[in-house]
């Protein structure tokens, strides 16, 4: 047992082991990212399953044909003549196209409400993103629950205008159809709201702000009918005349969040099962035959997707607006071209309504956190999570590494009573070299050794603790925090046409913070008034974790130690601001990884580079990679070839430059975080990534510097020199230097 | 004096800070003042104002079950207004802190005199510290009177020592555990020998001050035991499962009703159980019972909040010197930033988001205990060693072994 301990106690404070975190750290990353792509098998996914038993999907009869189809044909002249555009021939022989108004139409859909005995309300909104005003007018009919007490309620919504801008014509009829065919029905134990908006992402954010009162009452209008809390919300999407082939459904929510499983493997058992309509996730509908669903790729695919739309946390639908207030929601959108009528779509929302009306409390028993991968497959949060936590523990390793290392610096010991340090006998130091690789000799042994042989005394590199000077590198990245917060202010507060402008305005400055900052680091004096400033007692901190005077084993001795020279004083403080930066961007990765997990796996990812770039101003090869690192990996970098791969993939057309894209996804964020609340993007960005960059930036760029800027390099072999005069000279070197530097800038 | 100019200035800081965020952000009162790890039962603001609202018309406090805290705070803030009476707490604090640091002295060979002004600017600009501020968590009271009566004690001033504790434990009780450590300290400063009569006037002092205090806050709400019983009763019967970031408000929801007496009057014994052990243990480091028992008693006692730790983080630093004998300091740093951060985001998770359940929330605040135990416990550990290691001089520095 004691044996083992001080064995153990000797691998404490080996340094062999100090060169093995940055493998560690490197392992963890590439581990989550493999961890990430194995999701897709067999082996790690799982079969979706119902898992709240009152939903009993499909096992209701539905009605909803024969009769209906014509009242909704009937409906649907009635909706076509005020949604769609009217061609009239005129007197003349000219054509005109007139459009019916928002209120026109509004009064028409109202109407058709109030020919079927439903009570309705229409509420207006007004939003102002970016200088540009956004508003309309939502109108909604409540069927009352004959069985119920109105503490309860469905929604169903029917956006005029789809999330891809298409006329809704068919879902806003089929609505009406259904409000008709609902409130004939006597078994509602919950009260059933129908609501039309213009749009899929104003509207329905204004109305559910206001159902739950949480809605600025300057903008957006109270509504004066209400119902009980709402269970759950579906969404129809049938933007064509045509008949359809399959049923896409969408659930993602703003800000990552999901509707629970159970909602979602209701939708698709229905409709798979009982009307026999093939359904897709994720804009997936490409497959050439349904069995290509189970291929990896294509799961890949799916997964990805779900992910990005996850990380940008904006709405997908108009479900999406929902999702924050926790009441699950999803849009069922028709797609394709095949047998299906307007009538099964009925059908699967008379279902899907109906098995939401069986149940007696809210959707709870199923995952809210979860990845799908096809309509039948998903991941748990246990099987997923660990490759986000891996990858902020990659970061969390190089910290506590940069931290370790920054307590310590390599002295040769000795010195006194050596007479001239250029004697050294190089092959003992090849001794030393080979016994620290030889696991079998201890530290004491390797101490004793060179005097043992009764060779010259030898020099031996001896890791000796010093004080870490704190204060500095935590004021610095604390005011990079708080500064970053200005851009994401400037960003998301900026009227629409001054966006690019002001984006180009800051990218120019964010990329000149690092490069001041690393001049005016490069000297040393101030590193040497910061201490005089603080005192010396921040070492108080120092040896955090490390046995610093406990047990006085091996290669760690723990003197006193003298005052750091100023090139180590230099590499002391960008270690610890790497490591406080490291350690702060793993906790934020790891938390995130709990709010929403796949914009904290992209961050992690994009960041996963800054780990290992650093100070590196001896190892021209270190410091080339680093900067090409730095240059990659930052967020303008990354924008550009995102926007790239967007218009590659055959997103945007082109017709659309680079900007004009850029400006459309600025706008976008801007929409997001003022309409939804849509923090993801703006948030990991400016308070994550790029902090985490600058620092990187900072330590890479001051690599160079001190190489390129000749006073600093010579400065140090000075003071190099100068150490062999004794501890003394040295601090007279520096406040020499210091006096010298201040002189030359006068 | 005190302090240094340098102190002066960051003192004046640290206050227009908080004056400045007060007033730019007059809505960040009300946001924090809702958080769990800053407003618990009996610290919150929110349930002061309904208190005191209650009580401005005439109506008990008591009254609805809301107010568990002390009836002359109410009167405090009928008249004062909350941002400077929570920033002048904060800087007496402070204040008392650097004159318990100028004070210290002690034998052993790693001491070096402190800078008062130092451990009061770190104090104040603990994060923890700006927070329960800005959130107005009434547990400053409490601390501001705890440091207050180390302050005295170290002074030697026994009269200011047993008021400022009588003041403590009659807004929150616990400064009492703290009575035995206290007259240590006091009587170590005063190099008087402890007997029974050195001991009767400063007893006759704390439960005068109590007796008072009780008597005008029975003045003030017309029924004494509506104060015993909705202030202090509540406090020990923990009747308000409210989470918080103790370890309480889950066993006790969790508890068959059979057995909830039983397990109050554990855990309590648990807590009591400290005292007694830390002051017989280490009758010659009073100070440091002190602030060990402070920190035992935020992990342990049933509405701690940050405001607690921020007392914690503010006195620890006075035993700085044994920092280099501590062994988890960072395991038990990360531990306790980690919790920091996860608490909000489980809690969101949990309350507003709820796609998280109770148990996230509460394996947080395990986490976070553990941290705060770690950090407790690792700096017993230090002040052992540090105190062998006087015994035996010869020993210092090497490795020991159980044998």
């Amino acid at each position: 047992m004691g044996l083992l301990r001080s064995s153990l106690s000797n691998l404490r404070t080996s340094p062999r082991l100090l060169a093995v975190p940055p493998y560690i750290s490197l392992l963890c990353m590439l581990g989550g990212i493999i961890w990430i792509l194995l999701l897709p098998l067999d082996e790690y996914s799982r079969r979706t399953y119902i898992s709240e038993n009152a939903l009993l999907p499909g096992q209701v009869h539905t009605y909803f044909h024969g009769t209906e189809q014509n009242i909704f044909r009937a409906y649907y002249h009635e909706v076509a003549d005020v949604l769609e555009v009217q061609t009239k021939t005129a007197e003349d022989g000219s054509q005109q196209y007139m459009k019916a108004t928002p209120a026109h139409r509004n009064e028409r859909i109202r109407s058709i409400f109030h020919n079927s005995g439903i009570k309705t309300a229409s509420q207006s909104y007004k939003y102002n993103v970016g200088g540009q005003e956004l508003h309309g007018e939502n109108v909604y009919g409540i069927v009352h629950a004959p069985r119920g007490d109105g503490t309860e309620s469905i929604v169903i919504v029917a956006p005029i205008e789809n999330f891809e801008k298409q006329l809704n014509t068919n879902g806003v009829t089929l609505l009406l159809t259904l409000a008709r065919y609902f409130s004939r029905w006597s078994l509602w134990s919950k009260d059933i709201i129908l609501l039309v908006t213009p749009d899929t992402s104003a509207g329905p954010q204004a109305w559910i702000d206001a159902y739950l009162s949480q809605h600025n009452p300057e903008t957006v209008s109270s509504l004066t009918l209400k119902s009980g809390a709402i269970q759950g919300v579906i969404v129809i999407d049938y933007p064509f005349r045509h008949l359809f082939h399959e049923l896409h459904i969408s659930y993602d929510g703003i800000n990552g969040q999901l509707p629970n499983l159970d909602l979602i493997n209701t939708a698709i058992s229905i409709s798979s099962s009982q009307c026999g309509i093939p359904t897709l996730l994720q804009s997936q509908h490409r497959y050439a035959k349904p069995e290509h669903q189970h291929h990896y790729l294509n799961r890949l695919k799916v997964l990805g997707h779900g992910m990005r739309n996850q990380a940008i946390g904006h709405s997908t639908g108009a479900h999406s607006v929902f999702m924050p207030y926790h009441i699950d929601a999803i849009t069922l959108t028709a797609i394709g071209q095949g047998r299906e009528d307007e009538m099964a779509f009925g059908r699967v929302v008379e279902s899907l309504t109906r098995s939401i009306n069986n149940l007696l409390e809210k959707f709870h028993q199923s995952f809210f956190f979860y990845l799908l991968l096809q309509n039948t497959r998903f991941v748990s949060i246990g099987t997923y999570l660990p490759s986000a936590m891996a990858v902020g523990a990659g970061f969390t390793v190089m910290a506590i590494y940069l931290w370790l290392k920054s307590g310590y610096e390599q002295r040769e010991q000795g010195k006194e009573q050596i007479t001239k340090p250029t004697e050294r006998d190089d092959g003992s130091q090849d001794k030393i070299e080979r016994a620290l690789a030889d696991p079998n000799i201890t530290n004491e042994q390797l101490l004793k050794q060179p005097s043992a042989g009764g060779v010259d005394r030898v020099k031996t590199k001896v890791w000796k603790s010093v004080d870490r000077h704190i204060a500095l590198p935590a004021a610095l990245l604390a005011i990079l925090y708080l500064t970053s917060l200005v851009p994401m202010a400037i960003l998301v507060t900026a009227e629409h046409e001054t966006l690019l402008t002001r984006t180009g305005a800051l990218c120019t400055v964010i990329i000149m913070v690092p490069v001041g900052l690393s001049f005016i680091l490069a000297d040393n004096t101030y590193l040497v008034d910061t201490n005089i400033l603080f005192g010396p007692s921040t070492a108080a901190i120092s040896a955090n974790g490390v046995p610093k005077d406990l047990p006085e084993v091996g290669l760690i001795t723990t003197d006193s130690s003298p005052p750091l020279d100023p090139s180590t004083r230099l590499t002391q403080f960008h270690a610890i601001l790497k490591a406080l930066s490291l350690l702060v961007l793993g906790l934020q990765i790891t938390v995130l990884a709990t709010l929403n997990f796949s914009l904290s796996m992209f961050l992690g990812v994009l960041c996963s580079p800054l780990a290992f770039t650093g100070y590196y101003p001896s190892s021209p090869l270190r410091a080339r990679a680093s900067l090409i690192s730095i240059v990659l990996f930052n967020p303008f970098v990354i924008t550009n070839f995102a926007i790239m791969g967007a218009k590659l993939a055959g997103y945007y057309d082109d017709s659309f430059g680079m900007k004009e894209v850029l400006r459309q996804w600025l706008e976008a964020v801007s929409f997001g975080w003022s309409v939804w609340g849509a923090w993801g993007v703006p948030v990991g960005v400016f308070c994550v990534w790029l902090p985490a960059w600058i620092v990187a930036a900072i330590g890479v760029m001051s690599s160079f510097i001190a190489d390129e800027d000749g006073t600093i390099k010579n400065k140090v072999e000075k003071v190099k020199e100068d150490m062999k005069g004794g501890v003394q000279k040295v601090q007279k070197a520096a406040v020499r230097d210091s006096s010298q530097v201040r002189k030359r800038k006068k | 004096m005190v302090l240094q100019q340098k102190s002066i200035f960051l003192f004046v800081v640290a206050a227009a800070l908080r004056l400045a965020v007060f007033y730019l952000f007059p809505h960040i009162t009300s946001v924090l003042s809702e958080q769990a790890e800053i407003a618990t039962p009996v610290s919150s603001y929110k349930r002061l104002l309904e208190g005191l609202f209650l009580y401005e018309r005439g109506v008990s406090p008591y009254d609805g079950g809301v107010y568990h805290q002390a009836p002359l705070l109410l009167v405090v803030f009928e008249f004062l207004p909350p941002a400077a009476v929570f920033t002048l707490l904060d800087m007496l604090i402070a204040y008392n802190i650097a004159t318990i640091a100028e004070r210290l002295a002690l034998p052993s060979p790693r001491f070096r005199k402190l800078d008062g002004g130092q451990l009061a600017i770190a104090y104040l600009f603990n994060p923890f510290t700006i927070l329960s501020c800005l959130g107005h968590s009434t547990t400053a009271f409490t601390n501001a009177a705890i440091t207050q009566a180390i302050a005295s004690a170290s002074t030697g001033d026994a009269f200011g020592t047993m008021f400022a504790a009588a003041l403590g434990s009659y807004f929150s009780l616990y400064p009492a555990l703290l009575l035995p450590p206290l007259i240590l300290l006091w009587a170590q400063t005063k190099k008087v020998q402890l007997q029974l009569q050195s001991i009767v006037a400063p007893a006759a002092v704390f439960v005068g001050t109590l007796v008072l205090l009780l008597s005008v806050s029975a003045l003030l709400v017309g029924n004494l035991w509506d104060v015993l019983i909705s202030c202090y009763g509540a406090q020990i019967t923990v009747t308000d499962l409210t989470p918080n970031i103790g370890l309480w408000w889950y066993f006790f929801i969790e508890i068959f009703d059979a057995f909830r007496n039983f397990f109050i009057g554990v855990f309590w014994i648990h807590l009591i159980g400290y005292v007694g052990a830390l002051t017989i243990r280490l009758p010659e480091q009073p100070l440091f019972v002190i602030s060990s028992l402070i920190g035992l008693i935020t992990v342990f006692k049933p509405y701690p909040g940050i405001s607690d730790v921020s007392l914690y983080l503010g006195l620890l630093p006075l035993y700085k010197h044994i920092m280099p004998l501590t062994r988890y300091t960072f395991v038990a740093a990360s531990v306790l930033l980690y919790a920091t951060l996860l608490g909000p985001a489980f809690y969101h998770i949990w309350i507003y988001a709820g796609s998280g359940n109770a148990n996230f929330f509460y394996a947080i605040t395990l986490v976070w205990s553990l941290g705060l135990s770690m950090l407790v416990g690792d700096s017993l550990f230090a002040v052992l060693r540090d105190e062998w290691e006087m015994l035996r001089p010869e020993m210092r520095g090497k490795d020991v072994r159980q044998i």
